[in-house]
């Protein structure tokens, strides 16, 4: 009796666990006000790390917190700043003033929970950015700000200790209030901004919820890793729209599906073949030009990447401000086979090389690719793979002969100093090939001293053409960025860097919103 | 029996304090950096060092794993080095997930596996058999990275019946734990087969049989009672291992469960979330084997005055 007793409780805990435990995160359990299928959801293949625009440094928390707060810059087409809250003027080659304007509704900007936003405001998020204490990731690029004046509500100067022309494109942190930032508000998981989005509810950290001010449209941001799972869960209707990191065969796929829209739009993310200068093998400029000319990129193009990129030969498409018209390394195996032979290889005498990747399977694919091809000009590539914080300890620390990643968000020429300058060897910057180069540092150098954008990018331009020659990095693709949606989402658009702008006027055709 | 009892509590505790003080140690002689993957390139040395000693970071290993210990004993677990949210928050959303997948799967795994592990080993060497047995074999051989979108290709895309993924409703469950459970099932019936097989050879069956007692009163109170105490072992196992995050699962169905925190957290080296979440994983993984050894002692004394 006592056994079919426990056996009965067990068997009712049991179906009982299972159906508490299921409802916790449902889409609708924690919003009563919203239906599943009123909510707009946004797939990602990572979700953000933090909510915090004084700390987030990885590309979807960037994206995310675009859309929750407001910069005092934002950029053109061009790649110049232009004005985002502020529109500033330069009263001398080290002081700046800001001033807030008012939006398309002829309001200053407020924040979600009502306060005006003000200078005293801005004051405060780039002092707390500065603050040591506090180890901002963005610290080291606003350094040279001096001081920080507010002259009134919505003016603003900014001095500097050095003169920079770049520096309003530095002015990208998303703006906190001043009394939640003083208070130690955890603005890493509960954002207050002034942006057009909300923040609503983060039950998980692969599930986010924010609300377009606008019209308190509900919008889900659910992390799905897998693609063929975001790809299936777009289909059944359980995604609304998705962009980017899909396999080429997905992206054909969906473009074969008339209940499906697409956008896709050039993209600035620029992908690169790194090597390290100072291994004695990579070392050697030959080998890095007979690799350049080994690579068939157009079909790396057409079959990994589905067409989806352009080729790229440096940091900047040409169309950017500071871009060069460099020419570029096309395939040419003669040219190729005949610098190896020069070095002394041949089909007798093959080199050995690493390449090391992380565990991503698309950079596995690109980089078995990579091998394919080299072994035509007398290359074996042992290809290693690693989990993300092995590959990248391996790359700052110079435990590499060849990698490959790509630069995300890359606005400003300033990333030339970052990557290639021999002051910005790991840890003290990106310089991960180890270039040390006098004329590279020297060019650099000059630019940086220029106060006129027009003069710089002069500079930079030469610069560019110099490191085309020296080759510390084979420029491989700018990736196009794409978007799978649903019909009845209207109004969305992608942009070049692949930001989620386009959701503020996203809207779904049922609800009769246009 | 409480010797019997106490000395398996007492292995358990230094199993788990092993696991967590050999995975604190790896976790930290790996290359990689949490305050340079937080901080990016751009850091200078002086924002690094500032943000190694917010987080503790600058002390040596054993400070820190004194200070990890010492937040253990007083229930505080810390907080993600990325995300700063308390620790206990992250695994709370994610333990709920875990233990439900893990109740599903094994619900599945019971439902196909006692049926047929029983029809085979009653049918030896005939069709049923065969046919058992090579179901159990295709659940084994087939990962579950394949029979996850298989599964949403014929009952999400193709019937519509389930959610690709993620955890909403009660129907979102069944496709990962089909996943699961059909993996678990397979080695499960294989090992009911071979235990009732040996039992049906015992004599004390024979003697049921020579009493006169029904078929289905010899096969379900005296041979399959006994059969099951090897499979009482396999599913602590099992258990264990479930509880611990079946990663695969969790990423091709979004399910947000431990695995996945786990394996995100490695891979930022967030160390503090990797400890707590090691420390779960073995905890659950040797409560549940003492249960299980303990539940064998007192099903089979022999064990217990080993």
């Amino acid at each position: 009796m006592i056994k079919r007793i426990l056996f009965n409780v067990f068997v009712i805990g049991f179906f009982s666990s299972l159906s508490a435990c299921t409802d916790e995160h449902s889409n609708t359990s924690r919003d009563g006000h919203f239906k599943p299928d009123k909510i707009i959801r946004f797939g990602l293949n990572t979700a953000p790390v933090t909510l915090d625009p004084l700390q987030a440094t990885d590309a979807v928390s960037g994206r995310i917190n675009r859309l929750i707060y407001q910069r005092l810059v934002e950029f053109g087409a061009d790649n110049k700043p232009v004005p985002g809250i502020t529109r500033w003027q330069q009263i001398n080659a080290q002081h700046y003033r800001f001033t807030l304007v008012k939006d398309s509704l002829s309001e200053f900007p407020r924040f979600h929970h009502k306060k005006l936003l003000t200078t005293h405001d801005i004051k405060a998020t780039y002092e707390a950015v500065l603050d040591k204490n506090r180890a901002s990731p963005h610290r080291n690029s606003l350094k040279h700000i001096e001081r920080i004046d507010v002259l009134d509500e919505h003016t603003i100067d900014f001095y500097l200790s050095r003169p920079d022309p770049l520096f309003p494109a530095f002015l990208v942190i998303g703006i906190v209030p001043e009394e939640l930032l003083r208070s130690g508000h955890p603005f890493n998981n509960k954002p207050v901004g002034s942006g057009v989005f909300e923040f609503s509810h983060w039950p998980f950290d692969g599930q986010l919820f924010l609300r377009r001010q606008s019209d308190q449209q509900l919008f889900e941001f659910l992390k799905v890793t897998n693609p063929t799972v975001r790809v299936l869960k777009l289909m059944r209707g359980e995604l609304d729209l998705i962009q980017n990191n899909l396999p080429p065969e997905h992206i054909a796929f969906l473009k074969d599906h008339d209940e499906l829209k697409f956008l896709t739009q050039s993209g600035s993310n620029y992908s690169y073949l790194g090597f390290n200068l100072s291994d004695e093998v990579t070392g050697q400029v030959t080998l890095r030009k007979a690799i350049a000319y080994a690579l068939d990129r157009d079909k790396m193009i057409q079959y990994a990447l589905g067409n989806a990129a352009r080729k790229a030969n440096g940091f900047f498409p040409e169309q950017h401000w500071a871009g060069a018209q460099l020419v570029s390394y096309n395939l040419n195996l003669k040219k190729a086979v005949k610098l190896m032979q020069q070095l002394g290889y041949s089909k007798h005498k093959r080199l050995q090389l690493t390449y090391k990747t992380s565990s991503d399977p698309f950079r596995i694919r690109i980089a078995t690719i990579i091998q394919s091809q080299l072994k035509a000009i007398f290359i074996d590539v042992d290809i290693r793979s690693y989990d993300w914080g092995t590959f990248y300890g391996d790359i700052k620390s110079g435990q590499f002969q060849l990698y490959s990643l790509t630069w995300v968000g890359i606005n400003t020429p300033d990333i030339f100093r970052y990557v290639f300058h021999s002051d910005s060897l790991p840890p003290s910057g990106a310089n991960r090939g180890r270039l040390n180069s006098l004329k590279i540092d020297q060019l650099i150098e000059k630019a940086e001293q220029k106060y006129e954008l027009r003069k710089q990018a002069e500079i930079y331009q030469e610069l560019q053409q110099q490191l085309h020659q020296l080759l510390p990095y084979v420029s491989l693709w700018y990736e196009d960025n794409i978007a799978f949606f649903r019909e009845d989402i209207q109004f969305y658009r992608v942009s070049s860097d692949g930001n989620y702008d386009g959701l503020k006027n996203v809207h779904r055709l049922s609800q009769g919103s246009i | 029996m409480l010797n019997y009892i106490i000395s398996r509590i007492f292995s358990a505790f230094i199993v788990i304090f092993g696991v967590v003080f050999i995975v604190f140690m790896l976790i930290h002689m790996v290359p990689g950096d949490p305050v340079e993957v937080m901080l990016g390139e751009s850091a200078t040395a002086i924002d690094r060092e500032a943000l190694r000693h917010s987080l503790g970071l600058d002390k040596p290993l054993w400070q820190q794993f004194a200070h990890f210990l010492h937040g253990l004993i007083n229930f505080d677990l810390g907080h993600s080095l990325h995300s700063k949210k308390p620790i206990t928050e992250l695994i709370s959303a994610r333990i709920g997930p875990t233990v439900e997948l893990t109740l599903a799967s094994l619900l599945v795994a019971f439902i196909i596996a006692f049926p047929l592990g029983v029809l085979a080993a009653l049918n030896k060497d005939k069709f049923a058999d065969a046919g058992a047995m090579s179901f159990s074999l295709l659940g084994v051989s087939i990962p579950n990275f394949l029979m996850g979108p298989l599964l949403i290709l014929f009952f999400s895309v193709f019937l519509g019946w389930f959610p690709v993924s993620g955890k909403s409703d009660f129907s979102s469950l069944i496709l990962p734990a089909l996943t699961l459970g059909t993996a678990l099932a397979a080695v499960l019936s294989r090992m009911i087969r071979a235990s009732l097989l040996e039992i049906l050879n015992e004599d004390y069956i024979r003697t049921a049989k020579a009493k006169g007692l029904s078929r289905t009163r010899i096969i379900v109170i005296h041979a399959l009672r006994n059969a099951l105490l090897p499979v009482i072992t396999l599913i602590g196992l099992q258990i264990g291992a479930l509880l611990a995050g079946a990663v695969i699962t969790e990423i091709v169905f979004s399910w947000p469960g431990l695995g996945q925190l786990t394996i995100e957290a490695i891979q930022k080296r967030d160390y503090p979330v990797v400890q707590v979440c090691i420390l779960l994983i073995s905890t659950s993984y040797v409560v549940v084997n003492t249960l299980t050894d303990i539940v064998y002692g007192l099903l089979d004394p022999r064990i217990r005055l080993a």
